[in-house]
């Protein structure tokens, strides 16, 4: 799939990520090919779901976004600049504007440190302070643990003292305290109950309608991306299978892998 | 009489006995797919490892679980472990934990047999090389030849399966068995299952909080909710018609495909508020 599939009018601004041919291997003499050559753009005000099935490169894709990890050719660009040959120090604008949440909020919260500073570390870095500006954490923490319906109280407390689906907004507090522009989730809710899915993911559309966040959505779920995601990619042994609207994707997909995975989503049958 | 029937089945665990499963009573009958949903702490894994006997020592176990005929509450182990394996066994989520890394898988599979019926175990390796055929393991023998960390995922959990089914028992305990797999593999496990378990004639207890999943597998469905059977019924009736307002909820919460994009999704909340926010 070489065709951009993205809206008109996404296309003609510049776009917010420039992802072009990236590759990361791993292993003696790059063995294995996690990401082969993807080429992705990312408009402000997308909403893109990442989906294939495990091993297809969705991680590693969202590590290199984040600057986690470096690729071993291709470039990132973010708002213009490149950022996958920079080094940590001069990073603060990327962290200050794309934040992660991650799939399991037990082994993503340190258990030793209260809420509050879970929340608030990201505004004490060294590294973001230039890119932030002067912030008052207090205020900030209390904002957002507003915002994602936790009790100010929750601030003194230890992550082991709520369930799954609190730590998860404890998780999602700490990504939003920067006040990004990005929110790259990687499996969000896979680690959680089902009871408790939906609140978090109507939590997490709320969030991102309210801040107009640029939404990175990584999931093997396709129900729940075709639910919140406008663009879908679909990965497959680390390059892109297919990319477009998630409409299209899921309601006639062009390549054969894709219509296999969409008719493998388990459906209530009666 | 029925394969299984658990009645007043009560366990608890630790000196203050905290309840895991609460007079818990309902029965299987031969050939009958019964799947049990509720979220993590419900008591399903519980309720399974009961009949399995594989609780541990702190659990404290009251009310009275007969699989086909034989009290199982208060067996001793020894007699246990000859049923298990036997007449009940069990497909566990994660098949790379459930397997010896150290053994090829296809002794891992003759171990069952050797163990059960020792009559059939001088061609063991014949019997089962043919079930990891029956369960779509096309290179049966490659695979019996290789350990668990040199097959994938999929292939793992063909061989649990093989393994739960070589002895042809009566009863196979499913606890989440495709939830670490990926989509497409997953609905060839759960069509493989299906066919593997008509052919046997064996029932079937399938642990999942998927109900879709489980409405491809099971005929009936339990409910359960802070170790309670809430609802019970044919799977037609519960996910058309649910009365608790519980199971209300989780329905609702798994007809995402009847939500519009972009809507807010129902919540269990919505119907079931509880005291705690989870």
């Amino acid at each position: 799939m070489s065709a951009p599939t993205l809206p008109p009018d996404a296309a003609a601004s510049t776009p917010l990520y420039r992802v072009r041919g990236l590759t990361r291997t791993f292993g003696r003499a790059g063995r294995v090919k996690a990401l082969d050559g993807v080429d992705l753009d990312v408009s402000a005000g997308q909403r893109l779901g990442i989906v294939g099935e495990s091993g297809s490169g969705k991680s590693t894709l969202i590590r290199l976004m984040a600057a986690l990890d470096r690729p071993t050719t291709g470039s990132i660009s973010f708002e213009g600049q490149e950022i996958t040959r920079l080094p940590e120090p001069r990073l603060g604008f990327l962290r200050a504007s794309v934040q992660l949440v991650f799939q399991d909020p037990r082994s993503s919260l340190d258990p030793r440190m209260t809420v509050g500073s879970i929340v608030t570390e990201p505004l004490r870095s060294r590294h973001l302070r230039g890119a932030l500006g002067p912030v008052q954490a207090g205020v900030r923490l209390r904002e957002v643990l507003d915002a994602v319906d936790l009790p100010p109280d929750a601030a003194g407390r230890y992550p082991h003292e709520f369930s799954g689906g609190q730590r998860q907004r404890i998780a999602i507090a700490r990504a939003l305290a920067p006040g990004p522009r990005v929110l790259i989730a990687d499996e969000p809710v896979s680690a959680l109950d089902v009871s408790v899915r939906a609140q978090v993911l109507n939590l997490l559309a709320g969030l991102v309608a309210a801040n107009d966040l640029t939404l990175i959505f990584v999931s093997h779920d396709l129900a729940v991306v075709r639910h919140l995601c406008d663009t879908v990619v679909v990965l497959r042994a680390g390059r892109i299978d297919e990319q477009g609207p998630a409409e299209q994707v899921f309601g006639e997909p062009r390549s054969e892998y894709t219509r296999a995975l969409v008719s493998a989503i388990p459906r209530i049958r009666v | 009489m029925s394969l299984l029937e658990v009645s007043d089945l009560t366990v608890s665990f630790g000196r203050r006995r905290r309840v895991a499963v609460d007079h818990a009573s309902f029965s299987l009958e031969a050939g009958q797919r019964l799947g049990i949903i509720g979220e993590s702490g419900s008591g399903k894994t519980v309720t399974a490892l009961s009949v399995m006997g594989l609780l541990p020592e702190t659990a404290q176990v009251a009310g009275s679980v007969r699989l086909a005929g034989r009290e199982l509450v208060g067996l001793p182990e020894s007699q246990h472990a000859r049923l298990r394996g036997d007449l009940v066994s069990m497909v566990f989520q994660e098949p790379m934990t459930a397997l010896d890394p150290t053994m090829q898988v296809g002794r891992q599979v003759a171990e069952v047999l050797r163990l059960h019926a020792p009559e059939r175990s001088g061609r063991a390796r014949q019997h089962v090389l043919e079930m990891l055929g029956r369960v779509g393991l096309t290179d049966a023998e490659r695979v019996a030849d290789s350990f668990p960390h040199q097959l994938s995922g999929g292939q793992r959990q063909r061989c649990l399966l093989a393994m739960a089914l070589i002895n042809s028992p009566d009863l196979v305990i499913c606890d989440e068995p495709t939830t670490a797999l990926d989509v497409t593999v997953q609905a060839r496990v759960l069509a493989l299952l299906d066919e593997v378990l008509s052919a046997e004639g064996a029932a079937c207890l399938f642990i999942s909080h998927d109900l879709a999943v489980v409405s491809q597998v099971c005929s009936d469905v339990l409910v359960m909710l802070d170790g309670d059977i809430v609802e019970a019924g044919p799977v037609a009736k519960l996910f058309t018609a649910p009365e608790h307002p519980y199971t209300r909820g989780l329905v609702a919460t798994a007809r995402i495909d009847q939500v519009r994009p972009g809507e807010r999704l129902p919540t269990v909340e919505d119907f079931y508020p509880r005291a705690e926010a989870r």
